[in-house]
């Protein structure tokens, strides 16, 4: 935990979590000034239910509101073009994400193209400066969250934008959205966010203000997932599951440490496979291997995943190793748990052979490329010793 | 394992841009370009001008900034002529954004300087309260001199009409400093004693938030990594000032503690460390200091569990597994205790330990014993105590002064317990 040299942390996003939470986004829009936002979420994936209670929760306030519902996975910049096209006819002044993954991706997108006041969002690039606070944008997750929805990241139709004024100003977490539908969903939410928060807590750069970030992620889904992959209906688990996915997003952009998250992209990019599948397939492979590199400190893990007795228990020198076995039995109990809902291979996953070799180009692109893709290799028909 | 608690409801936010290390002043030219910000005032005190630290900035800045102006006329006291006059000056010389270099009383003159400029409002009255700012600010860089208070990281600011005899609170997320730089050049020349107490304010901050009522995960995460890192610097960085990686640990703390305590709130003894300040002038971190085990006694019965989670940050693994559970909380009170007691020490005896200790420039106690009650009353009127796990009262506030006064523990078994 020690700080040496210059390090940075930043984190915009306000959480507001638990009971109601809902109900305060009159007043905290009011607060960022806005009156009139628009909702944008996929009633496909989140269902009308979700987003009637979200529309309910501004009840009296007197709010007018506009939707767009129609998200889906193509979402590209000719649809965030469209999209601009009517916040501006209509006078919107934030954007509510509901839902996960592309929902958010897509609204990032458009907050981007209204605030830059973009002629044509179609020309938006990864290069385009980001340089000043964009509009108010809340992300109201539900189950399907990746935990990318709080972070500096945008993925849209395979491009990535990422400035720190991307990120949210606001994550409400209200458990009557976050209930997991099944535990195949919330667990690949939960091993997302494990895996970002695992690599941000053990990065060679220290930073104490983003190790709470992580050490708090890493605590609740240690504590929660399994319990919410055995009973999806356990509501408490599964808000503290979403807590920490929002948690692990916060992290996750102030790191440089991304193997597994780059691993688990390139997946969910060429295979549309949940990055948190991906993400516990490499898990035990990867945290190995930083065993052997200099400046990473698997010890540091051991704490959010036990707790403070077995922790202080556990003399200094063995605390790596025992942090990998603690997630070796995590992994098999939860693969007990979900069979073969939760693949070990990449040939469980069903990807197929012929697919590899893309795969192995796109990844050999990346600076990281050579490491990442003895990774693939490996998880192709390799189990992980539990 | 219970290890992180998840509350019915909580709320956490802080938005500051933080940016620590041993030259992290040099990185200000960067971050004023990156908000399209060119002229910077710079607000700060005598002290801290002479001291020379305004210098280290200027230096820092080079002349990548256009020649920055420096106001170094803040009172100990933040006045709100002061930040009308500070506000001018900004206006006549075209500024576009604003440095504080300082402690507390800086940052909330230039959190109110801020208000008036931005809003271009004529009378900062306009916006006292919580809530009335509706949009973000001009960009605010926060530079804290000392490892304590915390004000880099809050959203609040209090200044004060003198005239008046008025005290307003400001309150808002747009109150945020854009960044805070942490720079251990900032705090090298503090004196033991000073930095004694302000570093018992940081851990006061970080102690309270960990145990009072608003505690969520992300404040209990900010909480424990700094108390482990205050408990082991503080002693380190008052018996050699020199240390530096210590004395940027010790800010990286302060800050820790800062985010900690300003969403999850403090209690008593903030509560009536107020009081004591504006009944005798006390410094606030050696009431903080004073405080501390009194506030760790009082609410003990409520959040034992809590305060016992403490022993391991602190103390570290061995005295963690040695102590038996049902003795972890009182272990630590007693290490507190012990560490006013080291920086007493360390401090030649002026690090005081109990209030009577407490003794002005030219050695009078500060503390009369006869003003204690007029202390416990004046606590009934400061906001702290409603996050305090326990209900005080005038007799519970009294008593548990008398307490601190002698320097003696707290006799728990006169506590009424609601």
């Amino acid at each position: 935990m020690e700080p040496a040299s210059v390090f940075a942390f930043t984190c915009p996003v306000k959480t507001n979590s638990g009971n109601k939470a809902l109900e305060h986004l009159p007043v905290e829009l009011a607060n960022l000034n806005a009156v009139k936002p628009i909702i944008i979420t996929s009633v496909e994936a989140v269902g009308r239910k979700a987003i009637q209670t979200l529309t309910n929760a501004f009840g009296d306030s007197g709010m007018t509101m506009g939707l767009f519902d129609g998200v889906t996975g193509t979402a590209d910049l000719t649809l965030i073009e469209n999209l601009k096209i009517i916040y501006i006819e209509k006078q919107y002044d934030a954007v509510i994400a509901l839902g996960g993954g592309t929902v958010v991706d897509a609204a990032k997108v458009l907050n981007l193209a209204v605030s830059l006041k973009a002629a044509d969002a179609r020309q938006l690039s990864e290069e385009t400066p980001i340089r000043k606070h964009l509009s108010p944008l809340v992300v109201v997750p539900t189950a399907a969250a990746t935990g990318l929805e709080t972070s500096k990241l945008a993925h849209l139709n395979r491009m990535v934008f990422s400035s720190e004024y991307l990120a949210p100003n606001l994550v409400v977490i209200d458990p009557r959205l976050t209930g997991a539908k099944d535990g195949k969903t919330i667990a690949a939410t939960g091993l997302a966010a494990l895996g970002r928060a695992l690599e941000a807590h053990i990065s060679a750069d220290k930073n104490p203000f983003r190790d709470a970030y992580s050490f708090a992620a890493i605590s609740f889904i240690k504590e929660n997932l399994l319990a919410v992959v055995n009973n999806p209906g356990d509501k408490k688990a599964s808000l503290a599951i979403l807590n920490a996915a929002a948690m692990s997003g916060c992290a996750f952009s102030n790191t440089d440490t991304a193997i597994l998250h780059k691993l688990g992209q390139v997946f969910h990019d060429m295979q549309h496979i949940p990055p948190g599948i991906i993400m516990g397939m490499c898990l035990s492979h990867v945290l190995g291997d930083y065993l052997k590199r200099e400046g990473y400190d698997l010890s540091a893990i051991l704490h959010p995943l036990t707790g403070d007795d077995e922790f202080a228990q556990t003399p200094a020198a063995k605390r790596s190793e025992a942090a990998l076995f603690v997630l070796g039995r995590f992994l098999a109990d939860l693969h007990g748990a979900l069979g073969k809902d939760m693949p070990r291979t990449l040939k469980e996953a069903g990807v197929p052979n012929y697919m590899m070799e893309d795969i192995l180009e796109v990844l050999g692109t990346d600076r990281d490329g050579p490491y990442l893709c003895t990774v693939v290799k490996r998880i192709w028909d390799d189990k992980p010793m539990t | 394992m219970i290890s992180m608690i998840l509350p019915d409801y909580y709320e956490f936010c802080c938005r500051v841009k933080l940016v620590a290390g041993h030259d992290a002043l040099e990185k200000i030219p960067g971050l004023l370009a990156d908000r399209e910000a060119q002229k910077p005032l710079i607000i700060t005190d005598k002290g801290v001008a002479g001291a020379g630290l305004i210098n280290i900035v200027s230096q820092a800045l080079g002349d990548r900034v256009s020649a920055s102006l420096i106001a170094d006329n803040v009172p100990p006291d933040s006045d709100l002529k002061v930040v009308h006059q500070l506000a001018q000056l900004y206006r006549d010389n075209a500024c576009d954004s604003i440095i504080a270099v300082g402690g507390g009383s800086v940052m909330d003159t230039a959190k109110g300087v801020n208000i008036v400029v931005s809003e271009n409002a004529s009378d900062l009255m306009a916006f006292s309260g919580v809530g009335t700012l509706k949009r973000p600010l001009k960009t605010l860089i926060a530079v804290p001199t000392t490892a304590g208070t915390g004000s880099e990281v809050t959203q609040v600011a209090v200044i004060k009409d003198h005239d008046k005899h008025l005290k307003m609170a400001f309150g808002s997320y747009f109150l945020l400093p854009d960044v805070s730089i942490l720079d251990s050049r900032m705090t090298m020349t503090m004196p033991p004693a000073i930095t004694a107490m302000t570093g018992m304010d940081a851990m006061s901050h970080a102690v309270e938030a960990y145990y009072c009522l608003q505690k969520n995960p992300l404040s209990d995460a900010h909480a424990l990594a700094a108390v482990t890192m205050i408990y082991k610097y503080l002693p380190m960085v008052a018996k050699n000032p020199a240390d530096q990686d210590g004395r940027l640990a010790m800010a990286v703390d302060a800050c820790l503690a800062g985010i900690a305590f300003s969403n999850s709130m403090v209690g008593l003894v903030h509560n009536l460390g107020h009081a004591i300040g504006s009944v005798c002038g006390v410094p606030h971190g050696m009431c903080m200091a004073i405080l501390l085990p009194y506030g760790l006694e009082y609410n003990m019965h409520k959040c034992e569990e809590s305060m016992a989670r403490l022993l391991l940050p602190m103390a570290g693994e061995a005295v963690y597994l040695d102590t038996p559970k049902e003795q972890r909380a009182q272990k630590v009170v007693s290490l507190i205790r012990q560490l006013n007691e080291d920086l007493n020490k360390i401090t030649g005896g002026r690090h005081a330990r109990f209030l009577q200790e407490v003794k002005d420039r030219e050695g009078k106690p500060m503390v009369p014993r006869e003003v204690l009650s007029q202390i416990a009353r004046a606590a009934l009127l400061d906001g702290a105590s409603i996050y305090n796990p326990e209900d005080t009262d005038y007799e519970d506030n009294l008593m548990v002064l008398e307490a601190a006064w002698e320097g003696k523990p707290l006799d728990r078994n006169k506590l009424k317990k609601g």
